[in-house]
C-alpha cells in the first residue's frame, strides 16, 4: 500500500480501508509503509485520530509504529507526548518502545530523559548495548565525559561489547579537552582494544589521530606507516613488541591443550588411552623435534599426485637443513595400495619418524602434542585451521593464546609449481595495540568491515611524543 | 571524512525501520490487537459531527480522556512488584507489541523464562511456548469440528437403519490389544533382543531427554504392533533419573505392565560381548546384512548439537563392535545429518529382520534427506539428477549439484 501524502478525512481513511484486502490489518500494514515511505507525521497522525475516534482507543503496537516514525524524522516533543500517553496507560513498556523512546531523546536536547529511561530499562532487564550507546554518545555529545565514562564503565561490567562507534565517539568528543583523568580513561579504551584483539577501521583511527594531535601541550604527532617485516616502526625506529608466547602462556597452553583437546569430556572420542600412551611414550623417547608434519593433510596437497609422492616431496624439502622430522599418519598408509606405495613409505621412514594411528584416530591432537611438548622452537605442517580443536579449549583467553601460537608456529604449505613448499612469513613482531608511554603503534584495518577473521591488518599508526 | 560519517550515522539510526517491517510479518499470527477501553460517549461524539476540520492531535486527547477512570485505579492497586509478575507483565506488553509469546504462561514456565542465561534463550524458549500454544488451539479447533460433524451423521444414521446385524461384538481395540501383548509375551521369551543404551543423560538438555523418550514411546509401538516382535531391553535406566521421570509422564500406570526388560546393569553385564553391535552413525564398519543372532545396541541420545563420536566413543570403551547402516550404498544422499530418529531406527531394523530387504527398510529414512535410491548404474543417476534440477532449481545450483554428482561417482569408484 502506498500511505497518502496529505492527512486525510476519517471518511476518506474509511474508503481506503474498505479497498483493502483484509481490514482486520489494515492500520498496522499502513503504519509499516509509512515508517518505510518515511511519510510526513501529519498523515500519520490523522490515521491515529481516525482510529481513535472510531474505537476510543490505540492499540499498542499502532502506538509503537507511530514512535518509530517520530524518533526516524527527531520529532522531539511528540516522542515525549506518546511516552506520557504510554505511561499513564500501561504499567511498564517493553523494550522495543525503550529502545526507540531512549534512540530517540538521546538525539535531541532532551537527551536527560533518555538517562531516567535507562534507568528504568534497568529495572526490568538488562539494557541492550544500543541503548548504552545511545546515551553514552549523548552524554558525550554535550561534553559530559564523566558521565559517558561512567555508562561505558557500567556496560563493561555487565558483559556488554561496546560498538566501535562508542569508543569512536570518546575519542571525537573529547578533542581538545584536557585532564589527566579524562586522558587515562582514553588510554584504557586503546588498552581494551589491545586486550580484545581489536583493530579499529580507518575512520576510528583518525579520531585517534586527531585525539592525540589535539591534545594541549602533549606534542603528540602521528603518522601512517607500514611495518618493516623486522617489526621495526620506520618512523621512530622503534622495535614493536615480540609476538613470542611468554614461557608461562606457552605452558598454560600446553597445560589446557592437553586438558582440553585431547583429554576432552571422553578421551574415546578422539583416540584411546593406551594409543595416547604408546604415542606420548614414543615422543619422549624421540624428543626434540624440529618439524611436525601432518601426513595425511599433506598427502592431499596436489589431487592429481599420488598421495604418497606428495608426502615424500615434502618431507625430502623438509629434511633438507637436517629437521628432525616427525610424521603422523594413519594405520591404513602402510597398507600397498594405488595410493600408498610401500617402497616410498619405507624410503620416507629413513628421514623421519614415523606414528601411525587408528584408522578411527584423530590425528590432529596428536599433532598439537607432539609439537607443544618439542617445545616452543618446533612447528608444524599442515593445511588446517585447526578450527574444531580451538573450540574445544574452554575460554576465549585460551583461544586466543592458541591462535597466536597457532599463527606462529604453522608453517602453512602453498601450493607452487615444482611441489616446492613456501614457509608463509610469520610476522616477528606482535600485532596488537602497544605503548612505550611516549609511543603508542595501532594497527588499523582499511576497510570498515573485516573479512577474515584470521588475516591481521599491515597497516599501523605511529604516535609519538616529541 | 566527515560526510562519511554523518553517512554512517544515518544508517544506524534508519536501522528503526527494518526493526518494524519485521513486526510487519508477524502480522498475520495476530489479527485481533487488543483494544484496552472503549468509551460510549467519544463514540456518539463521533457520529453528532462527521465532517469538521481535521483535528491532527484529537487522538491524544482520546487517549488521555479514556484515561481518567482507569489512572485511579492502576495506582492504587501495584507499588511493587515481584520479580515473577513484572515478567508476567512483560511478556503482556510484548504480546501487545506483536512478538511471538504465549497468551497464557504457568508459573513454572515463568521461572524457567527467568532462569533462561541469555536475552536469544529467552527469546527462544518464548517461541517454543508461542508455537506450542497455536498447536493447541488449532488441535482443539479441529476436534471441536471433527465432534459435530460425528453427532451429525450419528443422528443422520440412526434415522435410516435401526437394526443392523453383526456376528461380533464391537470390541475391535480391546481384542487387538490382547492379541498384540501375546505376541510381545512370546518374544520376551523367545525373541531377539534390542538393546536402548540409557547412559546419555549427561550429555543431553532436559528438551532432549524429552524427545529422546518420546521416540522411545513411539518405536515401543512400532514394535508392539509388528508381526514379530523384539524383546526390547532398556539398560543402564537408574531409578529417579531423567529418562525414567519422563518414561511415567507418558506412561503413567501402564509403564509398570509394559511387556519389556527394564535394568540399571549394563548391557555388557546382562549379554555375552561378543554377540553385541553397537549402531552408531559415525562407525567405520558398515553394516552388510542383518544377522539374527547378535544383539543390537541403540543409543538413546538426542543430539540436536551433532555431538560426533559420542556412542562410538561409549562402544570403543567396552570393547564392543560396532556398526552403521549403509546409507551411503543405497541412497543418494542429499542434505541433513546420517543419525536417525530412534523410532526410524526401529522401523528399519523390525524391516530388516522380517524381509531382510535394504531397500524396504531404508524407505523410513526421511525422504527430504536423500534423492533416491542407488539401484542404476551412477551416470544414469547423475542424468536424472540433472533432468531434476533443470526443471527444479536455477542454473547455479545446477552447477553445484553436477559436481556434486561427479564427487560422488569419484567417492564410489574410489571404494
Amino acid at each position: 500500500v502506498q500511505p497518502p501524502e496529505k492527512p486525510l478525512q476519517a471518511e476518506e481513511w474509511n474508503r481506503l480501508k474498505e479497498s483493502f484486502q483484509s481490514p482486520a490489518v489494515f492500520e498496522e500494514v499502513m503504519f509499516n509503509s509509512m515508517i518505510r515511505c518515511n511519510s510526513p507525521i501529519d498523515v500519520a497522525k490523522s490515521l491515529l485520530t481516525h482510529v481513535a475516534k472510531n474505537n476510543g482507543d490505540i492499540a499498542y503496537n499502532l502506538l509503537v509504529k507511530y514512535l518509530a516514525l517520530c524518533v526516524q524524522q527527531g520529532q522531539t516533543s511528540e516522542i515525549c507526548d506518546v511516552y506520557e500517553i504510554m505511561k499513564t496507560k500501561f504499567k511498564m513498556l517493553e523494550s522495543g518502545s525503550y529502545n526507540l523512546i531512549i534512540r530517540g531523546l538521546s538525539n535531541s536536547d532532551q537527551w536527560r530523559m533518555a538517562l531516567t529511561l535507562l534507568e528504568e530499562v534497568k529495572k526490568i532487564m538488562i539494557p541492550s548495548r544500543t541503548n548504552y550507546e545511545c546515551c553514552i554518545k549523548a552524554a558525550s555529545r554535550h561534553q559530559e565525559m564523566n558521565l559517558a565514562f561512567e555508562l561505558y564503565h557500567e556496560m563493561l561490567t555487565k558483559d556488554l561489547v561496546p560498538t566501535l562507534d562508542v569508543l569512536q565517539a570518546f575519542f571525537d568528543f573529547s578533542r581538545g579537552m584536557k585532564g589527566a583523568e579524562l586522558q587515562k580513561e582514553l588510554f584504557g579504551i586503546l588498552l581494551y582494544l589491545r586486550d580484545n584483539q581489536i583493530y579499529p577501521h580507518k575512520m576510528f583511527m583518525r579520531s585517534i589521530k586527531l585525539w592525540f594531535e589535539s591534545i594541549p601541550g602533549g606534542n603528540w604527532r602521528g603518522q601512517l606507516t607500514n611495518i618493516k617485516d623486522s617489526g621495526q616502526c620506520p618512523v621512530c625506529n622503534h622495535q614493536l613488541e615480540d609476538s613470542d608466547l611468554t614461557e608461562e602462556e606457552y605452558n598454560n597452553l600446553r597445560e589446557r591443550i592437553i586438558r582440553d583437546v585431547i583429554h576432552g569430556t571422553d578421551m574415546f572420542r578422539k583416540t584411546s588411552p593406551q594409543e595416547f600412551e604408546a604415542f606420548q611414550t614414543f615422543v619422549e623417547n624421540r624428543l626434540p623435534f624440529d618439524i611436525v608434519i601432518d601426513g595425511l593433510n599433506v598427502s592431499h596437497i596436489k589431487p592429481r599426485k599420488m598421495q604418497c609422492e606428495n608426502l615424500f616431496d615434502a618431507v625430502n624439502y623438509l629434511a633438507k637443513d637436517n629437521a628432525r622430522l616427525l610424521v603422523l599418519g594413519r594405520k591404513h598408509m602402510l597398507i600397498n595400495s594405488s595410493n600408498w606405495k610401500r617402497e616410498i613409505m619405507k624410503e620416507m621412514q629413513n628421514k623421519a619418524d614415523f606414528f601411525f594411528a587408528e584408522n578411527i584416530s584423530e590425528d590432529d591432537a596428536f599433532l598439537l602434542y607432539a609439537t607443544l611438548r618439542s617445545g616452543k622452537h618446533c612447528k608444524f605442517v599442515t593445511r588446517d585451521f585447526l578450527r574444531d580443536h580451538k573450540a574445544c579449549l574452554s575460554d576465549s583467553l585460551t583461544r586466543h593464546l592458541f591462535r597466536k601460537w597457532q599463527l606462529i608456529y604453522c608453517v602453512k604449505s602453498k601450493k607452487m609449481f615444482l611441489s616446492v613448499f613456501i614457509q608463509q612469513p610469520a610476522f616477528r613482531y606482535d600485532c596488537v595495540v602497544q605503548t612505550t608511554g611516549d609511543t603508542w603503534h595501532i594497527p588499523y584495518k582499511d576497510t570498515f568491515e573485516e573479512k577474515y577473521s584470521y588475516r591481521v591488518p599491515r597497516k599501523w599508526l605511529c604516535i609519538q611524543q616529541k | 571524512m566527515q560526510s562519511a560519517n554523518v553517512l554512517l550515522k544515518k544508517i544506524v539510526r534508519s536501522s528503526v525501520l527494518p526493526f518494524a517491517a519485521q513486526h510487519g510479518m508477524k502480522k498475520d499470527l495476530f489479527p485481533l490487537s487488543r483494544t484496552l477501553s472503549l468509551s460510549l460517549c467519544l463514540k456518539q461524539d463521533n457520529s453528532s459531527s462527521p465532517s469538521e476540520k481535521l483535528d491532527l492531535d484529537g487522538w491524544k486527547k482520546v487517549m488521555k480522556s479514556g484515561l481518567q477512570e482507569e489512572v485511579s485505579e492502576t495506582v492504587s492497586e501495584s507499588k511493587e512488584l515481584s520479580a515473577l509478575a513484572a515478567a508476567r507483565e512483560l511478556l503482556e506488553m510484548w504480546r501487545l507489541a506483536g512478538r511471538s509469546v504465549p497468551e497464557k504462561i504457568s508459573e513454572e514456565q515463568l521461572k524457567t523464562f527467568l532462569e533462561c542465561p541469555s536475552k536469544s534463550a529467552k527469546k527462544k524458549y518464548l517461541r517454543y511456548l508461542h508455537l506450542r500454544e497455536l498447536y493447541k488451539k488449532n488441535d482443539k479447533r479441529k476436534m471441536d469440528e471433527k465432534r459435530e460433524r460425528r453427532l451429525e451423521s450419528q443422528e443422520q444414521a440412526s434415522k435410516t437403519d435401526e437394526n443392523k446385524r453383526n456376528s461380533f461384538i464391537c470390541l475391535w481395540a480391546n481384542c487387538m490389544d490382547r492379541a498384540y501383548s501375546w505376541r510381545v509375551a512370546q518374544s520376551m521369551i523367545f525373541g531377539q533382543p534390542l538393546i536402548f543404551d540409557m547412559s546419555y543423560e549427561k550429555d543431553m538438555s532436559i528438551r532432549e531427554v524429552a524427545n529422546t523418550v518420546r521416540q522411545i514411546v513411539l518405536s515401543e509401538g512400532c514394535n508392539r504392533r509388528s508381526v514379530d516382535p523384539f524383546h526390547i531391553h532398556f539398560c543402564n535406566l537408574k531409578d529417579d533419573s531423567l529418562y525414567h521421570k519422563e518414561f511415567i509422564k507418558h506412561y503413567r500406570e501402564a509403564w509398570g505392565k509394559l511387556l519389556i526388560t527394564v535394568t540399571d546393569q549394563c548391557y555388557t553385564d546382562v549379554f555375552p560381548k561378543d554377540k553385541l553391535i553397537y549402531l552408531t552413525a559415525d562407525s567405520p564398519k558398515v553394516m552388510k546384512t542383518f544377522d539374527h543372532d547378535k544383539i543390537y545396541i541403540v543409543g538413546s541420545m538426542v543430539d540436536r548439537s551433532i555431538k560426533t563420536g559420542v556412542s562410538l566413543a561409549r562402544a570403543k570403551r567396552l570393547g564392543l563392535e560396532t556398526a552403521a547402516l549403509p546409507l551411503e550404498k543405497y541412497l543418494l544422499w542429499n542434505a541433513g545429518a546420517k543419525n536417525l530418529t530412534l523410532d526410524q531406527m526401529m522401523q528399519i531394523l523390525l524391516t530388516l529382520k522380517d524381509t531382510g530387504d535394504w531397500k524396504k527398510a531404508l524407505e523410513f529414512v526421511p525422504k527430504r534427506k536423500y534423492y533416491g535410491f542407488v539401484s542404476k548404474p551412477v551416470h544414469q543417476l547423475q542424468k536424472t539428477l540433472n533432468l531434476i534440477n533443470t526443471l527444479k532449481l536455477g542454473k547455479r545450483q545446477e552447477e553445484v549439484q553436477k559436481q556434486f554428482a561427479k564427487n560422488y561417482s569419484k567417492k564410489l569408484t574410489q571404494k
